[in-house]
């Protein structure tokens, strides 16, 4: 369980890094060490919430039903992202 | 210490992260497991790491790895995740709708 969780999440966000690369990077003139604590404080509290917010759903919801949701939701997301990538590997290509 | 620059990167990443894809799957990997901490450590971890090589490679990462490609490993993970909860639910539907059609037991 941790292991998948650490690479999906891991994958996703590498993705997803340059955001937060541009930030990073953009401090490096100042202090990047103080702009890499806050963002890793801020990422680490955000995964605290999802986790709570999961806990609170398990608590509240049949187990079924929020299998189903999860599950929904995840191929959604995977559709979402993967129609996203491909259509800019399209593009690059194209041009 | 520079409180206010780490105060307004705390604000600015944790309102990214805030609904984005990351904590939308540590939602549903928490809710459909019953080990939080493990979810909590594995989904934490991953995305200190992930900042750390942002911070320390820049924007190098995305030139020896092309985003998209990333992006599209991530779908295909999330895919894999979403597949592993809905096939043992669709498997379950059947398995009760035959047993409803053919006896009681």
């Amino acid at each position: 369980m941790l292991f998948s969780t650490f690479t999906t999440v891991f994958v996703a966000e590498l993705g997803d890094k340059t955001q937060l690369a541009t930030l990073l990077l953009s401090a490096q003139s100042g202090s990047p060490v103080l702009v890499f604590i806050g963002a890793a404080l801020a990422l680490i509290s955000s995964s605290l919430v999802g986790v709570l917010v999961g806990q609170w759903l398990a608590k509240t919801l049949p187990p079924e039903r929020l299998e189903l949701m999860a599950g929904v939701l995840m191929v959604a997301l995977g559709i979402w992202l993967g129609l996203q990538a491909a259509s800019s590997l399209w593009l690059n290509a194209a041009s | 210490m520079d409180f206010p620059l780490l105060i307004s990167t705390f604000l600015t990443v944790f309102l990214a992260e805030l609904g984005d894809k990351t904590q939308l799957a540590t939602v549903a990997i928490s809710g459909t497991s019953n080990r939080p901490l493990a979810v909590f450590l594995g989904s934490s971890s991953a995305l200190v790491l992930a900042s750390l090589l942002g911070a320390f490679a820049g924007g190098s990462v995305a030139t020896v790895i092309p985003s998209d490609l990333l992006q599209l490993l991530a779908s295909v993970g999330f895919l894999v995740i979403g597949g592993r909860l809905l096939v043992p639910l669709v498997r379950d539907g059947e398995a009760n709708s035959d047993g409803d059609q053919t006896s009681e037991s």
